[in-house]
């Protein structure tokens, strides 16, 4: 019963914030320099068509009607046309959210499955070697420029090791030679970019490992993921290893972890079912804040490895200010963000008997 | 309040262990070079070079094809590997890369400073009077709080650049209008944008712990008794509240300036800062070179790492110093 | 005299810390008769409560147990141990500290349990108490169904961290199972826990400290231990709650006959409970003896001088007698070899400088001090001069900040 009302309160409050989302960005939007019109038509446009476009638009009315109407047509689930393409935003949304679900996925399963059992040892061999090294780890982590440390896999894979990565030209560069400029990705046939798809997504693979047996495909996906997921999840990597270490260590000081061996549990019983348990109730609350800081590294990791989800599309929309699309994605961002940590409250509550019970 | 009591932990700490130790070198000799750049570039970071037609298929004499001339007319070698004359060799338009590692240094240093500040005097304020007087004025707070926390930080400062643009700001160097330094720039470009906008990203992170610390402190018994004897609320704040929340401040500063300076790189390598001169851009630039010329980006990113990991000691250190409420890693970007 | 159960001899833990090395507990000694209650008694910092973690191995870096053997007198475990650790084993008792430590932690939750001194933070807070108690009647069921091989050494750990992970994909193979949760509502039941089939199901935070401490008695019982270590089982409580908790205690220990090694700072709680009782001070017990001997037959000055400091209601003492001083400093190296309560004891003289020790005061040695007047007069002429041992510096707080 407290469950539903805290869960019905979360919902009113996250539907405020997405609201004040929207206002803000309509805001930025009005506030933000050149003519929308111009934006879409380009420069230098006849100005017969920019002022019939301003009129279709619904540029010339004033600027509440130009609110209300946006607002009105976000509760229908119309966010507009991008003025670059003039196709479907909402359309254009859709079509990536999977690449970055499963990047965004995919990297925090590298850092739960890396951190947790890292922060675990730090913490239960304290000053050893094998906690200095976790701790090293970390801090490297935390401290690294991810887009810098996705280039620097790339060199290290690609280069030093001889596995080409995609997004890279293999094409060697003769020393002494003009070079000629060739675009920064390439990779674009291997995504079939256009279409806003991975060249394999994750659902493509699993039905090929389902109905034809076949592993090429997952394989060829985690060959595509894994660098991306690496990068983005390091630094997440090292956050959950830093807060694992330094709450464990404080779960371990307290009375009832020697309760507890007093009784006689067996060792892992007591690490794992008592401390560590209650160290990751706290943390899954920092995790749930964190989850900004995620979503702007996938904006980062997309732009490294020409990953063609929500993040690459957000750049590229904000490079050329196409608002309708950035609006549509940032809007959306919000959402998911809004969502996991509705989720992640429901599940401190649920984890954490002394709140459920307020 | 910066009692004895936490300077003496400051110093116990220090004296104990070695990563605080390591930190504040790092962090000094970072620094340095970033005040001293002029005296220890090697080149002018800035000098480009542009592919001439010289009437030749032949590049000029003693050169290779990769070479560009300068504006002065002098031929400047571009994405030439590591020598004694470019100890990190230079980019592809033929600028020093390690002149360029040393001033990035500024550009990076000024801007997490300087947007750190900002959000100090933003978001302290707003979050001890929220804190402090509670109700309406709290709730408009907590609530805007949200708004901005659902927006990724870095998204909010791209989105924001687009709208105040990114024009730099030309500061003048005083090494080199003093005249101790010779052919180096007279003035740096500052992403002024950049500063102004990683203040407005991350100032709400320091609202909402001082506005925790105001609220907790507002029920102690010396507050409640300054009140009784009639002390106006203003000077309640600046004399009881304000220095005894500085402690949770002060680490979370630290914190946040390690997260400006990586904000700054990550919008430079997107091309969203308007400079050119940083660590963020060099990264990019070299980024289509990685394969052959893999030192252009790799020094800029080791100069973001290094400082990032400075702070970070030093962020550590005040925290296991000075012990402060604060919940994990609140790094708002 | 009845049978030993515990035959501790010189055991000593210190503290190796930045300031040094610190004795918590040195040369101590204590047989406990089985079925009996024993109280020690002493100041905080007087080492009483690390005494009981020694006992139960719980010690935590940067303490360790530096010497000293712990003798528990149990005819199948001595069996069990004999052929592995012969060295250890003498008849029926075994020195626990001779084994290895799986071989000792196996006794804890089965042979000895503790209760401690805060229920509210003795429990975790996110289980639940049923589920708590319920863990530590596993514990016992699955030692008595598997008895201890001979071949301690090789046995394979039980419980690993992937039987953990098993569980937590099927239900079936949690740790915990339906007849253990069964007998811990029964145990809640029987330390009078009202409605326990439904209280098993709430947190620690549900519950009162008096409930709370009931619960871990209850949890404590879990282990049907032979014997009981009980930390200052009362502080933490209401004054009314106290002498519930206690009779409840008195009665359990009648049922089930176990021994109790009751540890608090008041004399009220040893009169109640104990048969004998120790007096403990700067980590070593310096008198000992039936109730009567060491309440009403009192020959150490510390002994004398805490119970003139218990508020008398027939109000025959004018004042109440404060000990002067402070708990000596516990730093191994500012410790010296006198007697430590020398610089504190109204009755200090020349021979006090050299380290007492034992002497019985009956013949029949139940009642023994660790001090000279056992055998001679106070002599005023000998006494030592006031401030012998502050002008040293050695007699700081440190001792009560190091605990």
């Amino acid at each position: 019963m407290a469950m539903r009302q805290f869960l019905v309160r979360r919902l009113l409050q996250g539907i405020l914030v997405i609201w004040g989302v929207v206002t803000v960005l309509f805001g930025l939007r009005a506030v933000s320099p050149g003519d929308p019109a111009t934006l879409m038509l380009g420069e230098g446009a006849n100005r017969e068509l920019v002022e019939r476009v301003r009129e279709e638009e619904g540029l010339n009315e004033p600027i509440y009607v130009q609110y209300l109407d946006y607002v009105g047509g976000l509760l229908q689930g119309d966010l507009g046309y991008s003025w670059q393409s003039n196709r479907d935003v909402t359309a254009m949304v859709i079509e990536r959210i999977p690449a970055t679900i499963e990047l965004t996925i995919a990297a925090t399963i590298v850092a739960i499955v890396i951190a947790i059992p890292l922060g675990v040892v730090s913490a239960t061999r304290r000053n050893e070697p094998s906690d200095y090294g976790a701790t090293l780890f970390s801090l490297l982590g935390i401290s690294t420029p991810n887009f810098w440390l996705g280039l620097m896999l790339i060199l290290v894979m690609s280069v030093w090791f001889g596995i080409p990565y995609p997004t890279m030209s293999t094409a060697a560069v003769p020393v002494g030679a003009v070079r000629i400029p060739y675009p920064s990705h390439i990779g674009y046939d291997f995504y079939g970019f256009p279409t806003g798809r991975r060249g394999v997504g994750f659902p493509d693979a699993m039905r090929a490992l389902v109905y034809d047996q076949s592993v090429s495909e997952l394989g060829a996906w985690l060959r595509y993921i894994t660098l991306p997921a690496l990068t983005l999840g390091t630094y997440f990597t090292a956050l959950i290893t830093r807060l694992t270490r330094s709450g464990m260590i404080d779960e371990l000081g307290k009375p009832y972890v020697t309760a507890t061996k007093a009784k006689g549990l067996p060792n892992p019983l007591i690490r794992y079912k008592h401390v560590l348990r209650n160290t990751m109730i706290p943390i899954i609350t920092v995790l749930g804040l964190q989850m900004g800081t995620l979503m702007g590294g996938a904006v980062i990791t997309e732009t490294v490895f020409n990953w063609p989800g929500l993040g690459l599309r957000l750049v590229d929309a904000l490079r050329i200010r196409d608002w309708p699309l950035m609006q549509g994605i940032i809007i959306f961002i919000a959402f998911a963000f809004i969502v996991i940590n509705i989720v992640v409250d429901a599940l401190y509550t649920k984890l954490n008997p002394q709140v459920s019970a307020e | 309040m910066i009692s004895d009591r936490m300077t003496s932990n400051l110093k116990q700490t220090f004296k104990e262990s070695f990563l605080p130790k390591i930190g504040l070198v790092l962090l000094l000799a970072i620094i340095l070079m970033a005040i001293f750049a002029p005296l220890l570039a090697t080149h002018d970071p800035t000098r480009t070079g542009h592919y001439a037609d010289t009437g030749s298929p032949y590049p000029p004499m003693g050169h290779s094809y990769e070479t560009q001339i300068a504006q002065d007319g002098d031929i400047v070698d571009i994405e030439v590997h590591p020598t004694s004359e470019h100890i990190l060799g230079t980019n592809n338009v033929g600028q020093d890369v390690f002149s360029r590692f040393v001033y990035g240094a500024r550009v990076s240093l000024l801007v997490a400073l300087l947007g750190t500040a900002l959000a100090l005097v933003i978001g302290v304020p707003v979050g001890l009077v929220a804190g402090y007087y509670g109700g309406r004025i709290d709730d408009t707070l907590m609530r805007s709080a949200d708004i901005m926390l659902a927006f990724p930080g870095l998204v909010l400062a791209m989105a924001l650049v687009g709208v105040f643009g990114s024009t730099p700001i030309q500061v003048p160097d005083p090494i080199v209008m003093a005249g101790f330094a010779e052919g180096m720039p007279e003035s740096i470009p500052i992403p002024g944008s950049v500063t102004v906008v990683a203040g407005l990203v991350i100032w709400v992170w320091f609202a909402r712990v001082a506005r925790g610390e105001a609220l907790s402190l507002r029920n102690q018994e010396y507050v409640k008794a300054s009140k009784s004897f009639g002390m106006p609320n203003r000077r309640i704040l600046t004399k009881h509240i304000l220095p005894n929340s500085l402690t949770p401040i002060i680490v979370l500063a630290t914190i946040q300036v390690a997260a400006v300076i990586l904000l700054e790189a990550s919008l430079a390598y997107l091309g969203f800062s308007g400079t050119t001169l940083s660590w963020g851009y060099e990264i990019e630039r070299g980024q289509d070179l990685l394969r052959t010329r893999p030192w252009i980006s790799m020094f800029p990113g080791v100069g973001i790492m290094l400082t990032v990991i400075a702070v970070n000691l030093l962020g550590d250190w005040f925290r296991d110093a000075l012990d402060p409420n604060i919940e994990g890693d609140e790094r708002g970007v | 005299m009845s049978e030993t159960i515990l035959e501790i001899d010189d055991l000593s833990t210190q503290f190796f810390t930045s300031e040094g090395k610190v004795n918590a507990v040195h040369g101590f000694d204590l047989e406990l008769e089985r079925g009996e209650v024993f109280g020690i008694v002493g100041e905080s910092g007087s080492g009483k409560s690390v005494t009981a973690l020694s006992l139960m191995d719980l010690v935590e870096s940067p303490g360790r147990i530096t010497s000293g053997s712990v003798g528990y007198r149990n005819p199948s475990f001595a069996e069990n141990m004999r052929t592995s650790y012969p060295d250890a084993v003498d008849g029926d008792l075994v020195d626990l500290r001779a084994i290895p430590e799986d071989a000792r932690r196996s006794l804890r939750g089965t042979a000895f349990s503790m209760i401690f001194q805060d229920p509210e933070s003795s429990f975790n807070p996110s289980l639940t108490v049923g589920e708590q108690i319920a863990e530590a009647v596993e514990v016992q069921q699955r030692a008595t169904a598997m008895p201890r091989s001979g071949r301690a050494k090789t046995r394979g750990p039980e419980y690993s961290l992937g039987s953990y992970l098993m569980s937590m994909a099927l239900p079936s193979k949690r740790y915990v199972t339906e007849s253990s949760r069964a007998r811990a509502i029964e145990l809640l039941e029987t330390v009078g826990i009202p409605d326990p089939a439904q209280r098993a199901d709430e947190y620690p935070h549900e519950y009162s400290g008096g409930m709370l401490q009931r619960a871990m008695i209850a949890q404590a019982l879990a282990s049907e231990p032979d014997v009981l270590i009980a930390d200052e089982p009362t502080t933490a409580l209401d004054v009314t709650i106290q002498a519930q908790i206690l009779d409840l205690l008195n009665e359990l220990q009648a049922e089930t006959g176990m021994t109790i090694l009751l540890i608090t700072h008041n004399l009220g709680v040893v009169a109640r409970m104990c048969d004998r009782v120790g007096v403990m001070y700067a980590g070593e017990i310096v008198e000992r003896g039936t109730l009567e001997d060491v309440f009403d037959d009192t020959v150490h000055p510390y002994t004398k001088g805490l119970l003139g400091s218990v508020p008398d209601l027939e109000g025959t003492a004018d004042r109440l007698q404060a000990i002067s001083g402070n708990v000596p400093s516990l730093l191994d190296h500012e410790m010296g070899d006198r007697c430590y309560f020398a610089d504190r004891c109204p009755k200090a003289m020349d021979t006090c400088l050299e380290k007492p020790r034992s002497f019985d005061v009956d013949a029949d040695g139940r009642h023994s001090v660790t001090c000279y007047l056992a055998e001679e007069n106070y002599d005023p002429d000998r006494a030592l001069e006031e401030g012998r041992f502050a002008s040293e510096g050695a007699v700081s707080d440190v001792g009560g900040d190091s605990q």
